[in-house]
C-alpha cells in the first residue's frame, strides 16, 4: 500500500514541478495573489467562492486581455515576497502604488482610491487631529494603535508618529475584533471597509472615525493598482489598457456599487 | 540567486531584540506548565475516578489539537464570550502576552504531565517494595523514593519538551507579539528578503536549542552521577 | 451557531486537504526517517555526520519558520538548480501544498530518525542469528526479520510522530493552504465570529488525532498478537 502511494506521489511531485515550469509557454493562465480574508475587496463566501471588488476587477481585466485566472491566497505581509518568488504573477489585493513598493515591483494604472482613516471609540476625551487635519502627536501618548503589518497605514504611522504604541496584525479582520475587545484604542484602516463592515452595523455603534481621510501620496500612492514583477512592460501595457476600458465602460462603477453606495475610483483615470 | 549579507547584518540586531520576549515566554510557561503538569499527573495516578477522569480528558484535548488553534481560540475566541470579558481574568486575556502564556502553559502542562507519569511508572518496583519493608508510608515513598528517580527518568523527554516549547514561542508572533519571529516577519515585509532573514533567524533558534540541549545534558549527568554506567 | 450555516462544506473540503497532507507527509516522513536512521547506523562517518546535521537543523528550528523558508526559498533555490541544467527554465515553483508537506515531513522525519535508529538497535540479536543459521541472505534478513520487529518496537513513538504531523498541518495555513484553519480565517473575514469557527477547527483536529490514536493502539495489539508476555 505504501509503494502505490509512493509512485503516485512521485508522479504528483513531477507534475507539480513541470506544470510550474511550463506555464510560461501555454495559453495564458495568470495566477493572481490576494489575501482572501479582506471583505469586501477579496474574500470567500460560505459557498467557497472568492468574491469582492478586487476579484471583479481581476475577472474584468482577464476577460479583456484574454487570459485565464488562477487564485492564490497569501498572507498580506508576504504578498510582495511571494510575487518576487514567483508564487503568482499578479497582485490584485487592494495594494497601494507607493514609491517604496515601486522599487521592487511594477504596478498597473490605479483602479481604486487609496485612503486611510482612524477608527476609535466615541467619546474619546482627546482630539487626535487638529482642524487642519494634522495629527497631534502628544495626544497619542498612552494609546495603542492597531495596524496591519506591511500596510500603507503602517508606513504612514511609522513616518508621522514614530513614537506611537503600535500593535501589528497579520490580517485586517483581527483589527476590528481587537478594537471591540479593547485590546487597541484605535485602528487605522480603509474607511470604505470600516464603514461597511463595522460602523454601519450594530457592533460599531459605539465607534466612529477619529481622523479625517488621509491620503498623502507619499504613503498611500496615487491609488490601488495591480502589482506585477518588473520587466514585463507588455503585460503592464495590456493591464493598463484593460483598466482604462473598464473605467470607460462604467464597469468599475458597477463593481463598486455592488458593495458601496458610491464608486471608489477616480473617473479622471479613464480619460486620455 | 544573490545572498545579500548586508540585509542580515542589519536585521540580526533587530531580531535579537526579541530574544528577551522569547525567553520570558519560554521560562514563565515552562515553570507554570511544570506546576500544572505535576498537579495533573498526581490526579492521573490518584486512582480516584473523579480526579483521574477530568485530567485524562484535559490531556486528551490539549495533546490532540494543534497549539496554533489553541492560541487562536484563547486570543481571538475568548473575548467574544461575555463571561470572559466580565471576569477578573480579563486583564490577562486582554494582553497578548497573557494569552500566549496561558496557551503555552496549558499545552505544555498536558504534555509534561504524561512525561512525568512515564517517569513515575518507570520506577523500579523493587525499590518501592524495599521502602515498604523499611516501614515508609505511601507519601514518604513518593517523596523520597519515586520523585528523585522519576525525575531522572523523565529528564530526557522533558528536555525535548522544553525545546518544543522554545519552538512554540515562535507562534506568539501570530497574535501580535514582537518576539524574534514577529520582528523577523516585519523585517521581511519591509525588505522583501524572506530568504536571508528567515535563514538567519533559523540559525539563531538552532544556537539557542544547542545551548538548551547542552545545559540539559549537564543536568542529566549530574542527576545520574551515582549510576554505574 | 447560525454563522456556521453554509460553511460546513468548506470545512469538509478543508479536512480533505488535511487528510491529503497527512498521507503525503507520512510517506515522506517514513522515507526521511529510514534514510536518516540508516545513515546513523552505517559505518560511514560522513553519513553519520550528515544525518546528525539533519537532526540538529530540523529539531532546532521552529516549524513555522521551516514552512515559511521552504515556501519562499524553494522557488529561488529550485530555479537556480534547474537553470544549471536547462537555461530556458524561467522558474520552478513549489505550491503551498508541497512546500508545507515536505516541510513537516522533514521536521518530524528528523525525530523519526532517532526512533527508527533505536528500534533497529532493539531488534533481538537472537533472531538475527537464527536467520543466519537458516541461510538467509542479508537482504532477506532485513526484510523478513529486522523490519517487522523494528516496526513493532517503533510503533508507540511512531504514533506520536503521526500525531505531530497532523497537528503541524495547521501551521501550513500560514502560507495560504486551504485547510481547515485557513477556512476558519476566511469564514471569520465574512462572519466575524472567531470563537465558534476556531472551536470547529479544534474539534476536527481532535477527531483526526482520535482516529490516529485508535489506529495505533490497534496496530500495537496486532503487532503483539503472537507474544506471550509483553510489557
Amino acid at each position: 500500500m505504501k509503494f502505490i502511494t509512493l509512485r503516485k506521489m512521485t508522479i504528483g511531485l513531477a507534475a507539480a514541478f513541470t506544470f510550474g515550469g511550463a506555464a510560461g509557454a501555454s495559453a495564458e493562465t495568470l495566477r493572481v495573489g490576494m489575501e482572501c480574508t479582506y471583505a469586501p475587496f477579496n474574500f470567500r463566501t460560505s459557498d467557497g467562492e472568492l468574491v469582492g471588488y478586487d476579484v471583479d476587477v481581476a475577472k474584468g481585466v482577464a476577460e479583456i486581455i484574454g487570459a485565464d485566472l488562477e487564485y492564490v491566497c497569501q498572507q498580506w505581509d508576504g504578498m510582495i515576497p511571494a510575487l518576487l518568488a514567483n508564487k503568482f504573477d499578479l497582485i490584485v489585493a487592494s495594494m497601494s502604488i507607493t514609491n517604496s513598493r515601486m522599487e521592487k515591483i511594477d504596478f498597473s494604472s490605479p483602479y481604486r482610491d487609496s485612503v486611510g482613516r482612524l477608527v476609535g471609540r466615541k467619546g474619546m476625551d482627546k482630539e487626535l487631529f487638529d482642524s487642519a487635519g494634522s495629527p497631534i502627536a502628544a495626544n497619542f501618548a498612552g494609546l495603542r494603535i492597531g495596524l496591519e503589518r506591511a500596510s500603507t497605514y503602517e508606513s504612514w504611522f511609522n513616518a508621522t508618529l514614530p513614537d506611537a504604541d503600535i500593535v501589528l496584525y497579520d490580517g485586517s479582520e483581527p483589527l476590528y475584533l481587537d478594537l471591540v475587545n479593547g485590546r487597541v484604542d484605535a485602528i487605522m484602516t480603509n474607511p470604505m471597509k470600516a464603514h461597511l463592515r463595522f460602523l454601519a452595523k450594530e457592533e460599531g455603534s459605539d465607534y466612529q472615525f477619529v481622523s479625517p481621510a488621509i491620503s498623502e501620496v507619499e504613503y498611500f500612492g496615487i491609488g490601488v493598482g495591480i502589482g506585477l514583477r518588473q520587466g514585463q512592460l507588455e503585460l503592464k501595457a495590456r493591464l493598463d489598457g484593460a483598466i482604462k476600458k473598464l473605467i470607460n465602460d462604467g464597469k468599475l462603477t458597477e463593481y463598486a456599487l455592488k458593495y458601496f453606495p458610491f464608486p471608489i475610483h477616480n473617473e479622471e483615470w479613464g480619460d486620455s | 540567486m544573490s545572498f545579500d549579507f548586508a540585509i542580515i547584518v542589519d536585521a540580526l540586531p533587530k531580531m535579537l531584540m526579541g530574544i528577551g520576549l522569547t525567553f520570558q515566554l519560554l521560562i514563565i510557561s515552562a515553570i507554570l506548565g511544570l506546576t500544572l503538569a505535576i498537579g495533573l499527573m498526581l490526579m492521573r495516578i490518584s486512582g480516584k475516578w473523579y480526579l483521574s477522569w477530568p485530567a485524562q480528558v484535559y490531556i486528551y484535548i490539549f495533546r490532540g489539537t494543534p497549539i496554533l488553534v489553541q492560541i487562536f481560540i484563547i486570543y481571538y475566541g475568548f473575548p467574544q464570550l461575555e463571561f470572559i470579558r466580565d471576569s477578573f481574568l480579563w486583564p490577562m486575556f486582554r494582553d497578548p502576552f497573557g494569552c500566549a502564556i496561558f496557551a503555552l502553559t496549558l499545552n505544555t502542562g498536558a504534555y509534561v504531565s504524561e512525561i512525568l507519569r512515564g517517569g513515575v511508572l518507570g520506577v523500579d518496583r523493587g525499590i518501592l517494595e524495599a521502602g515498604s519493608a523499611l516501614g515508609l508510608s505511601v507519601r514518604q515513598k513518593f517523596i523520597y523514593l519515586t520523585t528523585p528517580i522519576a525525575t531522572r527518568l523523565a529528564l530526557p523527554a522533558y528536555g525535548n519538551d522544553i525545546i518544543s516549547l522554545l519552538k512554540s514561542t515562535a507562534l506568539a508572533s501570530t497574535i501580535t507579539l514582537a518576539d524574534m519571529t514577529g520582528i523577523a516577519r516585519t523585517l521581511v515585509a519591509q525588505t522583501f528578503a524572506p530568504y536571508e532573514i528567515f535563514i538567519s533567524l533559523a540559525i539563531v533558534y538552532m544556537i539557542l536549542t544547542w545551548i538548551l540541549q547542552k545545559s540539559l545534558g549537564r543536568v542529566e549527568r549530574y542527576l545520574g552521577r551515582y549510576m554505574e554506567k | 451557531m447560525e454563522a456556521l450555516v453554509g460553511w460546513w462544506d468548506d470545512y469538509f473540503w478543508g479536512s480533505v486537504v488535511v487528510a491529503q497532507v497527512f498521507i503525503c507527509s507520512l510517506v515522506l516522513m517514513v522515507i526521511f526517517g529510514l534514510i536518516g536512521a540508516a545513515a546513523k547506523l552505517s559505518n560511514s562517518v560522513i553519513a553519520q555526520k550528515l544525518a546528525n546535521g539533519y537532526t540538529i537543523v530540523f529539531r532546532g528550528t521552529p516549524e513555522i519558520l521551516v514552512i515559511l523558508l521552504l515556501y519562499f526559498g524553494s522557488a529561488i533555490a529550485l530555479t537556480s538548480i534547474a537553470q544549471i541544467f536547462n537555461p530556458e527554465v524561467k522558474f520552478l515553483d513549489v505550491p503551498p501544498f508541497w512546500a508545507g508537506t515536505i516541510a513537516i515531513a522533514l521536521i518530524v522525519g528528523s525525530y523519526a530518525t532517532e526512533t527508527f535508529r533505536g528500534a533497529f538497535l532493539g531488534v533481538n540479536p537472537g533472531s538475527i542469528e537464527a536467520a543466519r543459521a537458516l541461510g538467509m541472505s542479508n537482504l532477506q534478513t532485513f526484510i523478513y526479520v529486522r523490519i517487522p520487529e523494528m516496526w513493532r518496537l517503533a510503533l508507540p513513538a511512531f504514533g506520536n510522530h503521526m500525531l505531530s504531523l497532523i497537528k503541524d498541518t495547521a501551521l501550513i495555513s500560514i502560507i495560504g493552504l486551504n485547510e481547515t484553519l485557513f477556512v476558519a480565517k476566511q469564514a471569520i473575514g465574512t462572519t466575524g465570529e472567531p470563537f465558534i469557527m476556531y472551536i470547529v477547527v479544534g474539534m476536527i483536529y481532535l477527531a483526526f488525532s482520535t482516529v490516529i490514536t485508535l489506529t495505533v493502539m490497534g496496530l500495537e495489539r496486532y503487532g503483539q498478537r503472537h507474544m506471550v508476555n509483553v510489557r
